[in-house]
């Protein structure tokens, strides 16, 4: 064999085997773009775990198909209820929700059945939401298949629902007006409870603001912490942890977060609320039911959010403040519903409320505050 | 009859060049591409502040001399007669047919006139060279790499005969390379460089016409020329160098699609492979073959070899080995258009070859093979667009320019590269851009999401860094977010924004957050000094301009070694009747 053969061979040789090191153990960049998880290339999925994985690889990747497909119980249902399942049947968080990742710890494996623990990890456009699922996986024809645990949305019948809610317009002078520049005198709000707390990623600030007007407002907070030198250390806004539409009369908790900041760097806080006149309505209408606190360990407030209004909210995001046994506010969370609400249909919502706090806690009060589609201008 | 020795005329192959792709400039189909609005943004600058690069529309103040300028320096000048689109459109046909005459100057290193005219017409077709224009925009990287490949065979001179005009020609060139695209010059020293060095080398020892070129000699020619060049690189872009130094990348690396297993995710595969391969890809087993069996070839091979398997990105783990962390930083579609490259002086044999022994029979399905694949390169941003719809954003513009909504920041949401050729048109500033290298604000840095306005395609990182600038909004003066897409509409709505106006049949809404101070100017610190301002304006575009003038100096010496031509015709080359056009008789 000549030279120039030996390294026409060589370089052949070499590629291939670099491609198929390359596949068989990709770099962390391309096994991103694989779905998270490296792809079955050897074949049929060889225990309960790699079952899962290859799962949550395909939910990653969106390949509905397989996914619907790998599953040992898709009898059961089509893969419209699966995708529904998945991505939520009318629009709402889970919509456009991209799989994040996923963590698979097993709990029991006999030789012909597993029951794995799923968890879920999906992004928003709000943030991230977690799904768990317990997933019962069988061994058929020699290979692990998944049983979906599927949920399926409740549908009410078709009926009419009157609706009798308040409801405040503007008018504004004229066309060319530029939003939020109004002749109008701006909305009396007052912070009716403010109290900084020191945590581990910083000073948090917890309060509650009262609308006293007797026309809606639109809201926010901001902060700024002034330190012992009168120099401003930083300054936040309450971004998403308020209810931004106050309708006469109502509260709204809120929170500011300092993070990097401690608190005895900070010599005083300067609260600037603003708020503006609009245009709002009480509907839709959404009762908090079966209200829990749980205690601690796992302290958590639970319930259900049903939605009395004729119209489908798309997102809804639930804001609790907690008191104590002499009504001081201690802490303030909250939770984004990455179901839409359907007019009557509760939805379960879970908050989970620091382990620290949690035994301060003797009462709390729930806000939500709804979006949806089509209703913004 | 005797097979046909003659190479095609230069001037024939530049006629194919604009005929083929004069008309698709003048359609301005690369205004369809990634980056192209971003360059022509670029220029828009440099029309109005040619010696400031400190541009306050995109990440609330941003110095421009973090890219190389020259490129974008020329669309600014030819702007002024034929307006930024078609300026940019007279550039990019520019370096189209700079790479025709480069890579004919370049395979004839390593070919002959004949194989060489086969390889520069091979350029007209190349699908990566399609790719990059009209799918990608990158229109730095494809003015550089003709300048390089120019520079290469004034740098083979120098190294083997010490021709000192070849020296002066090699400097300019490659110093004006890299004032076009400093990445180019980095990688093309180990892809392109070495093995001409290796060449000259080679040349020494079977040459027995010329003199030997001794070890020392050729040491103390490649060190010389680096010095210079490396010395004149330093100042040319010494604001860029300065910018480097104070404010170092350490930004979390954003996920690049060219850095996948293009087997493991065969749809990018598609993008990143079989088109800008194209027709290359039935080649490949014949450069490999070819080049391994002479030895001559044997170090461009080696280098093609190399680039290739860094351009699968994340199919080997060569690219990972090889750059380390720069692998999280660099895309990998350009390794794959230097590779090309690399193989056309090899493939430009081999089609001549063919047609000497087939003729017609070769000729057909070589030609429709090479037009094929052009096609699909050039018809890419069509099939794959880089944006979802195509709109004007012309309403938007106005609508920022009116009744004081330019003392306000914005971001767009949705708009894709329309991003740049909104900035180009409005007034008024961002915090968001498309030039990740140049952005500082610590909402865009952190989180590995790449331009806001498509945040939603960065999943977790590109939404993370969005929420953080929105709730910062009060500190860059942030009033007016954009909206293209609907599904940023809830979190606008959830942290405090209120739709204003909706523009183009309410498929654009304008949120507006209520108090919100005015834009103040921000980044002081990172702003250029005045005479950082006129070092970039000045050495840059200038060497691109000494590079004209240095290349009319007439050459004395022959050029390289053909292996498949004869003595006779070696010893004429110095008159190339390819170059001027003429046909051997």
């Amino acid at each position: 064999m000549n030279k120039g053969t030996l390294l026409a061979l060589s370089i052949t040789v070499l590629t291939i085997l670099l491609i198929a090191s390359g596949t068989i153990w990709p770099v962390p960049a391309a096994v991103a773009f694989a779905g998270g998880a490296k792809k079955d290339m050897i074949g049929a999925s060889s225990t309960p775990q790699r079952a899962v994985d290859d799962l949550g690889t395909e939910i990653r990747l969106r390949d509905w198909n397989k996914a619907y497909s790998s599953l040992a119980n898709k009898a059961e249902f089509t893969q419209d209820q699966f995708l529904h399942d998945l991505s939520g049947h009318s629009l709402s968080l889970r919509t456009y929700a991209t799989l994040d990742g996923f963590e698979v710890q097993p709990l029991h494996q006999s030789a012909d059945a597993a029951e794995v623990n799923m968890k879920l990890r999906w992004s928003t456009v709000v943030g991230t939401f977690v799904d768990t699922r317990d997933l019962h996986v069988v061994k058929t024809s020699g290979h692990w298949a998944v049983e979906w645990p599927i949920v399926q949305e409740q549908h009410v019948p078709p009926q009419v629902i009157a609706v009798n809610y308040l409801r405040w317009d503007v008018i504004s002078s004229g066309s060319g007006d530029d939003w939020g520049a109004q002749d109008v005198e701006s909305p009396h709000v007052r912070i009716v409870d403010m109290h900084p707390v020191n945590r581990a990623d910083g000073v948090v600030i917890l309060g509650e603001l009262l609308n006293e007007d007797i026309i809606p407002a639109y809201v926010s907070v901001r902060a700024a912490l002034v330190g012992k030198n009168g120099a401003t250390l930083d300054s936040e806004g309450s971004f998403d942890m308020i209810d931004h539409t106050l309708l006469p009369k109502q509260v709204t908790p809120f929170v500011i977060n300092f993070p990097g900041i401690d608190l005895t760097q900070v010599a005083s806080i300067r609260m600037d609320p603003v708020s503006v006149l609009v245009s709002a309505s009480a509907d839709p209408v959404v009762e908090v039911q079966n209200q829990t606190y749980n205690p601690a360990p796992n302290a958590s407030l639970t319930g259900q959010l049903s939605n009395q209004s004729g119209q489908t909210v798309n997102v809804a995001h639930v804001i609790s403040s907690f008191y104590d046994k002499n009504g001081q506010l201690v802490w303030v969370a909250g939770q984004y519903i990455d179901r839409a609400l359907h007019p009557q249909t509760p939805v379960p919502f879970r908050i989970p409320v620091p382990e620290d706090l949690a035994k301060n806690i003797n009462s709390e009060r729930t806000v939500i505050a709804t979006y949806s589609t089509g209703s913004s201008l | 009859m005797a097979p046909s020795s003659k190479p095609i005329p230069l001037t024939y192959i530049l006629l194919a060049a604009v005929a083929i792709h004069l008309p698709l400039m003048l359609m301005q189909l690369p205004l369809k591409s990634y980056d192209t609005n971003f360059h022509i943004f670029f220029a828009s600058h440099y029309v109005h502040h040619w010696f400031d690069p400190w541009n306050t529309k995109w990440f609330a103040g941003f110095s421009q001399t973090t890219y190389p300028p020259m490129p974008q320096q020329w669309v600014a000048l030819l702007s002024w007669i034929l307006g930024l689109n078609m300026a940019y459109m007279a550039v990019q046909l520019a370096a189209i047919l700079l790479l025709v005459v480069g890579m004919y100057r370049f395979a004839r290193l390593w070919v002959g006139p004949r194989a060489a005219s086969f390889a520069a017409l091979a350029t007209v077709l190349l699908g990566s060279e399609s790719f990059l224009v009209y799918s990608a925009g990158q229109l730095s990287t494809t003015v550089a790499a003709p300048l390089y490949l120019n520079a290469l065979p004034f740098f083979f001179d120098w190294l083997r005969y010490g021709n000192w005009r070849s020296f002066l020609k090699a400097a300019v060139l490659l110093v004006a390379a890299a004032a076009a695209h400093h990445a180019t010059l980095l990688f093309g020293s180990a892809f392109f460089a070495l093995p001409v060095v290796a060449l000259v080398l080679f040349d020494s020892k079977e040459d027995a016409e010329s003199p030997a070129t001794s070890t020392s000699a050729l040491v103390i020619r490649l060190v010389s020329i680096a010095v210079v060049v490396g010395l004149a690189i330093a100042v040319t872009l010494l604001p860029y160098w300065i910018g480097l130094i104070r404010y170092p990348i350490t930004q979390t690396p954003i996920p690049h699609a060219s850095r996948a297993n293009y087997l493991l995710s065969p749809e990018i595969g598609i993008n990143y492979f079989i088109v800008p391969y194209g027709a290359l890809i039935l080649a490949l087993p014949f450069v490999v073959i070819r080049g391994a069996r002479i030895p001559r070839l044997r170090p461009l091979l080696l280098g093609f070899w190399l680039c290739f398997l860094v351009g699968l990105g994340g199919t080997t783990q060569v690219g990972s080995i090889l750059l380390g962390r720069a692998f999280e930083v660099l895309t990998f579609e350009r390794f794959s258009y230097w590779a090309t490259l690399l193989a056309l002086p090899i493939v430009g044999l081999i089609i001549s070859e063919a047609i000497n022994r087939f003729r017609l029979k070769a000729v057909i399905p070589i030609a429709l093979v090479a037009a094929s694949g052009c096609a699909l390169a050039m018809a890419w941003s069509t099939i794959h667009p880089p944006d979802a719809a195509n709109f004007d954003v012309t309403n938007v513009a106005l609508w920022l320019n009116r009744d004081g909504h330019d003392k306000y920041r914005y971001v767009t949401l949705g708009f894709g590269s329309k991003l740049s050729r909104l900035a180009i048109l409005t007034d008024a500033d961002s915090v968001d851009g498309e030039s990740n290298s140049s952005r500082m604000l610590p909402e865009l840095t952190k989180y590995g999401g790449a331009a806001l306005t498509s945040s939603k395609y960065f999943a977790k990182p590109g939404l993370d860094s969005l929420r953080a600038i929105l709730n910062h909004a009060d500190r860059y003066g942030l009033k007016w977010v954009l909206v293209k897409d609907s599904y940023y509409d809830p979190l606008l709505y959830f942290a405090g924004w209120r739709p204003v106006d909706q523009l183009d049949d309410k498929t654009i809404t304008i949120w507006g957050k209520d108090g919100v101070p005015p834009a103040v100017p921000m980044n002081a610190a990172q702003k250029p000094a005045a005479w950082q301002g006129l070092l970039w304006g000045t050495l840059p575009i200038g060497f691109s301009f000494l590079a004209i003038l240095v290349i009319f100096i007439p050459e004395r010496r022959p050029r390289g070694f053909r292996d498949d031509v004869t003595r006779e015709d070696y010893a004429g080359s110095f008159n190339d009747p390819a170059v001027s056009g003429e046909v051997i008789s």
